[in-house]
């Protein structure tokens, strides 16, 4: 499919968008938690990949190629969340209580949208909810094992990181999984 | 008797939740409190992940992308 997409046929990239839009868009869904986001970022994923086949390593399996850029993409937009972070409690040069109600951000009082009413549809569920608490790299690793089938061997040359440390982080995140489901059974 | 007295290995309880394990090792869980209560906990947790649905994106995704990708010239 790929070479044939590679010699210009159009009906190819979009054979290659309908096998993988699944699999691409529930990783991020689950990385980032939000629809309209995750469909931004895989969008941007399959524009990288179909943009980019001409590089493409075919003693690379493709789907290990798309995983990698969804799941680079997901972690790029989530560090660059991090650094945007704003405080509940207003801004951090805000030195009087007015300053900091001015500033704080207001929750809790915005009726939930239909998008909203959809997520917690969809992720909602109790290991939803516990996959949620996993460190995004533990994350990724779960996914790729349990949903997508993954071995640890090709996790490992995906997410290029040492076959050791997607072990580790794979029994680390299903203990952690089995610590936050039993707390909310207790 | 236990026939097989080393505990199972993480590894192993994994291969054991999927039945993979061979049945000569499989056999230490007749006899090992221990490492039948981990295997079951660890048999449940996997049970639920791999019961996981895939969601679809919203209709005319392949749309979105294709109006952003080159299909290059084809040679045909």
């Amino acid at each position: 499919m790929v070479s044939w997409a590679k010699q210009g046929h159009e009906a190819a990239f979009r054979e290659l968008v309908r096998r993988y839009e699944r699999p691409v868009f529930s990783l991020l869904y689950r990385m980032v938690r939000d629809r309209a986001l995750a469909e931004d970022l895989a969008q941007e994923t399959f524009i990288k990949v179909l943009n980019g086949l001409t590089s493409y390593r075919p003693e690379f399996k493709f789907s290990s190629w798309i995983f990698k850029i969804a799941n680079n993409a997901a972690i790029d937009h989530l560090r660059r969340r991090s650094l945007d972070t704003l405080s509940l409690d207003g801004s951090p040069s805000a030195s009087t209580p007015e300053q900091m109600q001015a500033t704080a951000l207001q929750l809790g009082d915005r009726a939930e949208s239909p998008l909203q009413h959809v997520e917690n549809r969809e992720l909602g569920s109790a290991i939803e909810r516990a996959i949620a608490r996993l460190r995004p790299e533990y994350r990724s690793c779960i996914m790729l094992r349990h949903v997508e089938g993954y071995s640890y061997e090709e996790i490992a040359e995906t997410l290029e990181l040492p076959l050791g440390t997607v072990k580790t982080y794979i029994h680390r995140a299903r203990n952690e999984l089995r610590v936050y489901l039993d707390d909310r059974r207790d | 008797m236990n026939p097989n007295p080393q505990h199972l290995t993480t590894d192993e309880i994994e291969l054991w939740a999927q039945g993979l394990l061979p049945a000569a090792r499989a056999l230490h869980l007749t006899d090992c409190s221990l490492c039948r209560t981990e295997a079951d906990r660890e048999r449940k947790i996997i049970l639920e992940l791999v019961q996981l649905p895939r969601f679809a994106p919203a209709p005319g995704f392949a749309d979105r992308v294709m109006a952003q990708v080159q299909v290059p010239t084809s040679g045909v």
